[in-house]
């Protein structure tokens, strides 16, 4: 793992990496910290996940470096965190729910077959469709996923 | 290589069929002889086969046109389709004259419908068809060189090639009986006899100039016992230059006769001499032209024929021929129906020495005379000439290894590789397989 | 941009798509028709073993004696030919969308086998270029149509490559590279790419007619 935040947050998350290590297969297992990176830890850092420590990362492109707080303060998004941390019941969404201490594979991927993808699109729809509606913001592959 | 130099293409064509035939053209001819025959003769076929072709050139070494001509462009497959049918189907029909002038040479000289160039064509596209299509929307144009239309009207008037007379025909069998009798006394050349196991059919041009292979075929016929007979009457040649014009009303009359005289005289199947285009009729286009998905009635080409002599022992020999021989593959038995392994079979059974040509077997070089080229005759004979350049160069190889002899089992091949033989100073002796085995043969001790 | 971005992403798409298939399938079918009412010979005397028989010779590299006398074009069009097949339909990025659109994913292959592959074909679309403008036969038969085609193949490859390598403007490439690839489909079902679907029509027929009929090989 390389972040570049803070040293006292690699304690803590050292602890989640070894906890879910034990229980989700190693690829599943790095693509869903990403999410509970940028959806719990409330930081204006980047997290990026480095490709050294990835065995799987061949074939897909470059991990996405998300800065949250820049993102949310230039979409003016203030507190609004459902707008992207959205809770659906029976299939409606509740707008006055929001998901921020779930990760996103609990809805977002299979139990039974987990597969990356499921969540790597879930991620590209989430963020795509919200730009393409404001006009704002990265739709193609290299403006998120970019080289290092 | 001596007088490669002097046989040059003629670039001003000298040729009354396609000159006098343009002179009739009319736009408004051509433009609907074009269509009708696009919209009603072809279909799918050429479409697929214009349509896919993707202007790779590889087709070109395919050709010996194409290598003769020192790689000139102009004469690979693709350029030749191109010259014809491309433009053609591109235009919709709307060409000039000139331009079908300028087909015509291609589409009658320059292919000699060898099916080669389809071994080298990645997609296996079938040139020589498209060729045809082109000759027979000439042939309906009337402009056809001179000599090959004259041999059609020859098989429309006489129902043979040769303008040979119901009588001749007869006179020649007769006097060939009679020259036989020499080698085998009593032999017969059985006329129109009911049921034989054999029905031995030639080519016009055998009895008009190459009466000798029916004293052959009938001393080989008398020696291996056979139950076989000739007709007497229009059928009996097999030769078919309507089908190289795309005279293919002509060519389905021609075949139709030679298929109904065997069967009228109940004969089991039909066996043919050494001849590679009247092969390709019977067996390819006159009995599909016909629907018959195969000829109805068996033909059995001569080198078949001689195969099966071999295996069954039916002939014996004296000793082997005892000069090196060299063995050519003509394109409608070999590319055509796959005899080239009897065939060596039979040069082995009848030869000492037999050395390969390269290419060979289906990817020998035509002799650059078939398809009705050499048909097309002396206007056209220095390109024909030049364009077996590729075969000398062939022929010298397989001189430089020792052989001597040239057994070419073809008619054309025999015309084409005399020319190539005369003007390259290749110098080495041609021969029919027949004409081997007539040597050989060991014949009973006549009572004198 | 944005307003690009989902046309092309959009209607565009989905016409290309329906445009190659259905444009694929009604050759296809009046191909057959014409071919049912005007060659009949043709259903004749196509036999399923040889006509196979002549596609796998074809189909192995140096498997003809046409090839083993173009080795460079042998070699060359068969990387050219794989590349071109695998690339687009296992390219991760391209997966991706199949799984975003239709819930759908299969087999990925490594970026860095993607973008040899990519390279590849590239540098053929080269090759074939040098040809048509060196080889005098090759030359001879080449048609403005022919480059056309040349650029359409190679454009979404070298749109490809520059998107993926993020190199100046690769947003912008990135569309481009969208267009370049509806472009190509919706080009395969009227021109000489359809070549992809006759080949074994073609091939098959003549190796029918070789095998079931003048029983000689075809290659």
């Amino acid at each position: 793992m390389n972040y570049s935040s803070a040293k006292p947050k690699k304690l803590f998350l050292n602890c989640i990496i070894s906890a879910m290590k034990s229980i989700v297969p190693k690829g599943i297992f790095l693509t869903s910290l990403f999410l509970i990176i940028s959806g719990t830890a409330f930081s204006n850092d980047c997290y990026t996940i480095n490709g050294e420590s990835l065995e799987d990362n061949t074939n897909t492109r470059p991990f996405v470096c998300f800065p949250h707080d820049e993102h949310n303060e230039n979409a003016g998004l203030d507190d609004n965190c459902a707008r992207c941390h959205h809770v659906y019941t029976d299939g409606q969404l509740m707008p006055d729910e929001s998901s921020e201490d779930s990760s996103c594979s609990e809805c977002h991927m299979s139990q039974e077959k987990p597969n990356d993808l499921d969540l790597i699109v879930r991620y590209h729809k989430l963020c795509r469709s919200c730009h393409l509606e404001e006009k704002k913001g990265p739709i193609t592959c290299g403006e998120c996923h970019k080289k290092p | 290589m001596t007088e490669s130099n002097t046989v040059t293409p003629v670039k001003e064509i000298d040729d009354k069929g396609i000159l006098k035939g343009v002179e009739q053209l009319t736009p408004e001819k051509i433009e609907s002889t074009i269509l009708q025959v696009l919209k009603d003769e072809t279909g799918a076929k050429l479409k697929v086969y214009v349509d896919t072709c993707v202007h790779c050139a590889m087709c070109s070494e395919g050709c010996h046109f194409f290598l003769s001509m020192d790689r000139d462009p102009k004469y690979s497959p693709a350029a030749k389709v191109k010259q014809t049918l491309w433009e053609i189907i591109k235009k919709k029909g709307k060409v000039s004259p000139e331009f079908i002038k300028n087909a015509a040479v291609v589409a009658f000289t320059q292919c000699n419908l060898c099916k080669r160039c389809a071994m080298y064509c990645p997609f296996g596209i079938d040139i020589a068809y498209v060729i045809s299509v082109m000759r027979r929307i000439c042939h309906k144009l009337g402009v056809v060189p001179l000599y090959i239309q004259d041999t059609a009207h020859s098989h429309s008037v006489s129902m043979n090639q040769m303008w040979v007379k119901d009588d001749e025909w007869i006179d020649t069998l007769m006097w060939q009986e009679e020259e036989a009798q020499e080698d085998i006394e009593n032999l017969r050349i059985p006329l129109d006899k009911e049921g034989a196991d054999i029905f031995y059919s030639v080519i016009g041009p055998e009895p008009k100039f190459r009466a000798q292979l029916i004293y052959q075929a009938a001393v080989i016929m008398n020696a291996a016992g056979e139950n076989w007979t000739m007709p007497s009457m229009p059928g009996w040649d097999n030769s078919d230059m309507c089908m190289y014009i795309g005279d293919y009303e002509m060519m389905e009359r021609l075949k139709k006769e030679h298929f109904e005289c065997a069967a009228n005289l109940r004969a089991k199947r039909i066996v043919m001499g050494e001849c590679g285009h009247a092969f390709r009729s019977v067996y390819d286009m006159g009995n599909r032209a016909l629907g018959w998905r195969m000829p109805p009635v068996e033909v059995v080409h001569a080198i078949e024929y001689y195969n099966e002599l071999f295996e069954n022992k039916k002939i014996k020999i004296k000793h082997k021929f005892d000069r090196p021989v060299t063995l050519h593959d003509p394109c409608n038995i070999v590319r055509g129906r796959g005899l080239h392994e009897m065939s060596r079979n039979v040069v082995r059974a009848t030869c000492e020495t037999f050395i390969e040509m390269t290419p060979n077997r289906e990817h020998n070089y035509c002799c650059s005379a078939g398809g009705g080229v050499i048909n097309c005759g002396p206007p056209f004979k220095n390109a024909r000439v030049a364009s077996g350049k590729e075969k000398a160069q062939q022929l010298l190889a397989a001189k430089a290894k020792g052989a001597e002899v040239v057994i070419a089992p073809c008619h054309n091949c025999h015309g084409g590789l005399e020319d190539i033989i005369h003007s390259f100073g290749v110098d080495m002796e041609l021969k029919f397989l027949g004409d081997i085995i007539y040597e050989i043969l060991d014949l009973p001790e006549k009572e004198e | 941009m944005y307003s690009h971005y989902e046309f092309v992403t959009g209607p565009f798409a989905w016409m290309a798509f329906l445009i190659f298939i259905f444009g694929s399938i009604y050759r296809f079918y009046s191909l057959y028709k014409l071919a049912r009412k005007k060659d009949g010979a043709v259903f004749e005397y196509m036999d399923l073993k040889f006509a196979l028989r002549s596609i796998g010779h074809w189909l192995t590299p140096f498997g003809s004696r046409s090839m083993k006398l173009n080795p460079s074009m042998t070699v060359v069009t068969f990387l050219f030919h794989i590349s071109l097949f695998l690339v687009p339909i296992f390219v991760f990025g391209h997966v991706v969308l199949w799984k975003e659109n239709f819930d759908i994913s299969w087999f990925t292959l490594p970026n860095i086998v993607a973008d040899i592959m990519t390279l590849i074909v590239i540098c053929s679309c080269a090759f074939f270029l040098w040809r048509r403008i060196k080889l005098p036969e090759v030359r001879y038969l080449t048609t403005v149509g022919d480059y056309v085609i040349l650029l359409i193949v190679a454009a979404p490859f070298i749109t490809g490559f520059w998107a993926y390598h993020q190199f100046p403007g690769f947003a912008a490439i990135t569309i481009i590279h969208i267009i370049s690839g509806e472009i190509m489909l919706i080009a395969i079902p009227f021109t000489k790419l359809f070549h992809m679907f006759t080949f074994p029509f073609t091939r098959g027929y003549i190796g029918s007619e070789f095998g079931g009929i003048r029983m000689a090989k075809d290659w």
